[in-house]
Formats: structure tokens, C-alpha cells, sequence
């Protein structure tokens, strides 16, 4: 037996067989075609690269906005070589001589121009064989059909193992085929990561020559120690048994009781869920919850793998505001980070430059207002299917928030003048996750229906560690206790509830500390529910004044951790 | 037709972004337009051809138009050359 180590992206333990697939190999179907099919093929290939040649644009709208114009003219060489004349004669005559399928021509002429350019002599015009190999595959993917994947296909359920994930791969994958995941590459706000946590898949990364677990039997994944075993006896697979029947139940059953709606003394409280997905929220149970606190629409643009137009956008809210009946359901609008933009985009020739500035949220979309405005007429049209609410992220600005609602006034105006329904009770509500909008809350307050602190990235802002660095414990810091303190009492001054959003609230210990500065609204992911609602259940208000004054006079994040440890060991003892 | 002898010089010749501005240049033109190089010969409105012909700094290159707006796509082109193609 051989037990390899990695790190651990999803928790989770399995046991299956390997399904290895090397990326970037494309899979080019290859068949002949009879001759009066030439015309069929060469319709496919234009409409092929028509829809290429329309991403790119969007991608290149996109650079010039935030890089310059001297990175998107490698975006308009990639438009031109997508239409270029020559090629597009040289997949027709080879159609024609040959008869082979348009995919296979189309390869076959481009495997050409990568060749010749191979063969000069300068380094600068090889390496522009990765601009033909990214043309290549963005055509390639538009013929095989709009969601087809350009991976193998699975046959039974496998864990995955590749050198490292591009986008789309995992949400190609029939979900009950991937039990979980492997790579030698991708962190853990990957795209991988983020949609296997969603899913609750194992996953595994930054495992050494992935190449060497492929083997004949079953191996086993487990994510909770990150390891891998493999050429496991039965004995082994015996031992793990129980934990992997464990774990399949878990993943299965993903809300099974009532989520609490009040403290112990009975205090009102909301336990919201945060999703990402339209699966995710198809497999909620509306009688059992409160709502979603926080629905990421930029995921839809990952299972799209570019920004869906108005009427996807409008099915996938659509079917989440139907799967809640009139429960509440926060829709942020897109809030791209540069990663998740570049990584949506496929933006791999810029991808190694950092030159993007740091950008995101409400600012971005503003910039782009076509994005948003396409954005809110799909929100507007689902909102008469349930009960919408829009939540604008990483507000700097009051004036963000009034620009925004004006864009919703004036869309509503449309929809009057178009005859097109839609809710008129839509609230909105600002996240409060960067430090210079909290010298603003009186103001904004008077402009939203709601507040919802982002901790994630408010301690990013306050405490000013990378993303990349763990962050739980940041979670303790004064900073951030003192600002949610500000936020709530903003809150009180114009009458709007503030609810919580981020991954403190998902923390024991601090959600003990948050409800006693006073927070009642929290919204958390759905692998935290059970524990918090449990937390929520067991917790008497009256016992926290107290605790209140001393979290709010700590003078470090330790002290206040040790503040919260105790509390928890004193008072909560019973509730596990 | 009408040709002229044309030189690159750009520090990186013609690498891709004067072949970008090169080839949508001569895409507004009518006419059929060539260039030679190496004694290999590329359609000047294909991007592809023209990066397999590596266009070295300094090297001289035989441009040809054939067809009604020959001699305004000539000039057009030439200058465009000649200018570094406003980008240096």
C-alpha cells in the first residue's frame, strides 16, 4: 500500500475507482462525411466561429476597461485569426478533398499554422503557437455544441484525477460520476474548489505526479487527513468502511431538520443559507428553511463560462425563486473578482501578468453598465416568481448605491412602458465588507432596505492579510468586532436589520461573540447548517450582556478568543 | 497589380500587433493583397499567414495589390509601414 499526501479544497472520505484524463488534450471527433454534407458542416463551422468571435469581444470590452489597448490587441489578433480567410479556405478544401468532418479539417489546418510557426526561428513567433492553441480550443469547444465538455466521458461513478482543472470541467461532470477529486494544481478558491465544496466532493490538491495513482483497483480518497491510499488490500478498504458509508450519508442528506428560527429564550433569529447553484437550491427543502441570505450569481458565469445573456440569467433565477416558494432570496449581483473573472474568461495569455488592479463588486458592474443592466431586467422578470431581493457587493460609495437604484428605477420605467411584470416589493441591501464605507453607514442606511457584513473580505480590508492566508483567525480581531459593532448600530439608527454573511458566522465561537453584540441574522453554508443552527438553539440571550462589554473592551484577537472559549465551556456545555 | 518593396522596423518586426494593424488595414481594401517573404507568399488579410512568416526586425518585404483600389491600398499600407504603425 502507498499513501500519498495533498491538501485538502473539500472535506470527505471515498473509495472508488481512478478516472484520469490529461487537460488540454482535446478530444476531436474524427469521422468522414459524405460530400453533399459539406455545406451542413461548413454552416456548423461558421456559426462555430461566429460564437467565438462574440466571446471574444466581450473579453476584450473587458481588457480594454481594465487593462489597455495594447493587451486587447492580442484579443483583436484572436478575432481576426477566428474569421481569417486563408484558414477558413483551407477547412473547406480539405472537407472537399478528404471529406473529413469540419472538427477534424478545422484541427487539422490549425495543427498547420502551429507547426510552421514552431519552425521559425525566432522565440517570439514559437510562442504564439499558445494564442493558435487557445483559438484552437475556444472553436473547437463552440462545435462541439454549446455545454458539450471537451473532457472524456465518464462512464461510472470515479474519482477524478488530473494535473489541474479548468473552468467548466467539474460542472461538465454528471455529479453523482465525480465521488471526487484529485489535481496536482488549483487552490482553494479555484473553481474546482468552489463548486466541490458546493457539492460536497472530496477534493484534494497540490498531489505530486497525479500520473502514478492510476491503477487497476479502487483507491481511497480521504480529504479529512488529507491522504491517499492506494493498492489498498481489502483489510484497509474494511477499516474505512464505516467512515465512507458516514459520509455518503452526509453528502446525501443535506438538510434533514428544521433549521432554528429563535434563540433558546426564544429571541427571533434568522439562519439563512448561502448557494451558489441552481442544483444547490434544488435540493433545499423550503419547508425546513428560512431563506438564502446570499445567492452568488457569479457562479452562473462559471457553469456558463461566460456572462449568460438575459434570458438564462432570468431561467436560472427563475427556477431558484420557484424551488423557495416566498422564502427570501438575496441575489448578489456579480461580484468578479480578477480572479474569478480571468478564471471565467479563460483568460489564460494574460493569466501569468499581474497587471490588473485590484477591482470587484458594485464599482465594476457600474463600469460595465450593460452587464448590470441585463442583470436587473432578468432579476425583475423572476422577481414575480418569489420573493427577490438584490444585494449590491463591496459598496466604497454612497453614491454606488444610488446610481445602482437608479438603474432599477429606470428599468422598472421599461418594464411599465414594455408591459413586462414584475414585483414591486424588491428590497435592497448594501454588503458592508471594505473600511471606507464604514465612515458612510449613516447615509447609506437611509438608502437600503438592509445591511450584510462580508466578513471575508472586511477583514481583509481592516487586518489587510492577503487572500490567501488563512484567515479564520482573523475572525477575533477587535478591528472586526468594533466594526460589526458600528454596522449594528447604524442599523438600529435607520431602522434596517443587518444580517451576516460571511464565514465568521459559520464559526462557533465567533457567532457566540456576534449574537452577543447583538447580531440576530446570519447567513451560512449549507455544510455549517446543522452545527449552527444547533449553536443557535442552545443559546440564551440574557446570558450575554456581559459577554458584549468584554469583547468590545479585548485589546487583541487572542484575548478575545480566549473570552469566547471559555464562555462556550462554561454556558454551552449542555448543547453538544 | 502594383507591388513595392517594403521594410520593417520594429523592434520586434512584424510581431503581433503591427500584423493585427497590418491585416485589418488591408481588409478594408478591395483589392487581392500580397506579401512575399523569404520567397514564401501570404494573403496580406490572413493574420495566420502573415505570423508564419516570422517577419524578422529590419527585413524587406515585396508588397503586391491587385484591383480596383490597388493604389490607395498600396499607399495606405506603406505608410502604415513606414510609420512603425503608430505604435513605436
Amino acid at each position: 500500500m502507498r499513501t500519498i499526501k495533498g491538501v485538502q479544497i473539500s472535506r470527505g472520505v471515498v473509495s472508488g475507482p481512478v478516472f484520469y484524463f490529461e487537460r488540454g488534450r482535446l478530444t476531436i471527433p474524427r469521422h468522414f462525411i459524405r460530400k453533399k454534407d459539406i455545406g451542413d458542416e461548413m454552416d456548423r463551422f461558421m456559426v462555430a466561429l461566429k460564437s467565438s468571435q462574440d466571446e471574444l469581444c466581450q473579453v476584450r470590452d473587458l481588457v480594454v476597461d481594465h487593462l489597455d489597448e495594447d493587451h486587447a490587441r492580442i484579443i483583436d489578433a484572436q478575432m481576426l485569426a477566428v474569421q481569417d480567410e486563408e484558414m477558413i479556405k483551407a477547412v473547406l478544401d480539405l472537407m472537399d478533398r478528404e471529406q473529413k468532418n469540419v472538427a477534424w479539417a478545422y484541427f487539422e489546418v490549425m495543427e498547420v499554422y502551429e507547426k510552421l510557426l514552431l519552425k521559425t526561428f525566432s522565440q517570439f513567433f514559437k510562442d504564439r503557437t499558445a494564442d493558435l492553441k487557445d483559438i484552437k480550443k475556444r472553436v473547437l469547444q463552440h462545435l462541439h455544441g454549446e455545454n458539450k465538455p471537451n473532457i472524456p466521458e465518464i462512464r461510472e461513478p470515479s474519482i477524478i484525477v488530473t494535473e489541474k482543472t479548468s473552468p467548466g470541467d467539474l460542472i461538465h461532470i454528471e455529479k453523482e460520476f465525480a465521488l471526487g477529486l484529485i489535481t496536482e494544481t488549483g487552490g482553494y478558491n479555484s473553481h474546482a474548489g468552489i463548486l466541490a465544496r458546493a457539492f460536497r466532493v472530496p477534493y484534494l490538491s497540490n498531489v505530486k505526479s497525479v500520473k502514478d495513482l492510476i491503477s487497476r483497483s479502487e483507491i481511497i480518497l480521504d480529504a479529512d487527513n488529507e491522504e491517499i491510499l492506494v493498492d489498498v488490500n481489502d483489510e484497509i478498504i474494511s477499516r474505512y468502511a464505516g467512515r465512507i458509508r458516514d459520509f455518503q450519508k452526509r453528502r446525501k442528506q443535506i438538510i434533514t431538520v428544521k433549521v432554528a428560527n429563535s434563540t433558546f429564550n426564544k429571541v427571533p433569529y434568522h439562519i439563512y443559507l448561502n448557494a451558489g447553484f441552481v442544483d444547490e437550491v434544488k435540493s433545499m427543502n423550503p419547508k425546513l428553511i428560512q431563506g438564502i441570505g446570499l445567492f452568488r450569481t457569479e457562479y452562473l458565469c462559471l457553469e456558463h463560462n461566460r456572462i449568460p445573456d438575459e434570458e438564462s440569467q432570468f431561467q436560472a433565477y427563475k427556477s431558484v425563486l420557484s424551488n423557495m416558494d416566498d422564502l427570501p432570496v438575496v441575489f448578489r449581483v456579480f461580484d468578479f473578482g480578477r480572479d474569478k473573472l480571468m478564471a471565467m474568461l479563460d483568460l489564460e495569455i494574460i493569466q501569468d501578468e499581474h497587471v490588473f488592479d485590484e477591482w470587484g463588486g458594485i464599482g465594476f458592474l457600474l463600469e460595465n453598465p450593460e452587464i448590470l443592466r441585463t442583470q436587473i431586467r432578468a432579476l425583475l422578470r423572476a422577481s414575480i416568481y418569489g420573493n427577490v431581493q438584490i444585494m449590491l457587493p463591496l459598496v466604497m460609495f454612497t453614491d454606488e448605491v444610488k446610481q445602482t437604484k437608479k438603474i432599477i428605477e429606470e428599468t422598472k420605467a421599461d418594464f411599465l412602458r414594455e408591459g413586462i411584470a414584475f414585483s414591486n416589493d424588491i428590497q435592497i441591501g448594501a454588503m458592508i465588507e471594505t473600511s471606507s464605507v464604514l465612515d458612510e453607514l449613516d447615509d447609506l442606511g437611509k438608502l437600503v432596505d438592509f445591511f450584510s457584513i462580508g466578513t471575508n473580505d472586511l477583514a481583509l480590508y481592516l487586518i489587510g492579510s492577503g487572500r490567501t492566508a488563512d484567515l479564520t483567525k482573523n475572525y477575533y480581531h477587535p478591528k472586526i468586532f468594533h466594526a460589526i459593532n458600528e454596522v449594528i448600530i447604524a442599523g438600529k439608527k435607520t431602522n434596517i436589520p443587518v444580517n451576516i454573511c460571511g464565514e465568521m458566522a459559520s464559526d462557533h465561537l465567533a457567532l457566540i461573540g456576534l449574537t452577543a453584540i447583538g447580531i440576530r441574522s446570519i447567513s451560512v453554508s449549507t455544510s455549517a447548517l446543522e452545527m449552527i443552527s444547533k449553536l443557535v438553539a442552545s443559546m440564551d440571550t440574557r446570558q450575554l450582556g456581559g459577554l458584549a462589554e468584554l469583547i468590545l473592551n479585548a485589546d487583541s484577537a487572542a484575548s478575545i478568543h480566549s473570552i469566547l472559549a471559555q464562555y462556550n465551556q462554561d454556558c454551552l456545555v449542555s448543547s453538544d | 497589380m502594383i507591388s513595392r518593396e517594403i521594410q520593417i522596423l520594429n523592434s520586434h518586426g512584424l510581431h503581433t500587433r503591427p500584423a493585427t494593424a497590418f491585416v485589418t488595414e488591408a481588409s478594408k481594401y478591395k483589392s487581392e493583397i500580397f506579401l512575399e517573404y523569404n520567397g514564401v507568399k501570404v494573403n496580406a488579410k490572413s493574420i495566420l499567414g502573415l505570423l508564419v512568416l516570422a517577419v524578422e526586425p529590419g527585413s524587406k518585404l515585396m508588397l503586391s495589390v491587385d484591383g480596383i483600389d490597388e493604389s490607395e491600398a498600396l499607399e495606405a499600407l506603406d505608410t502604415l509601414v513606414k510609420n512603425k504603425f503608430n505604435m513605436e
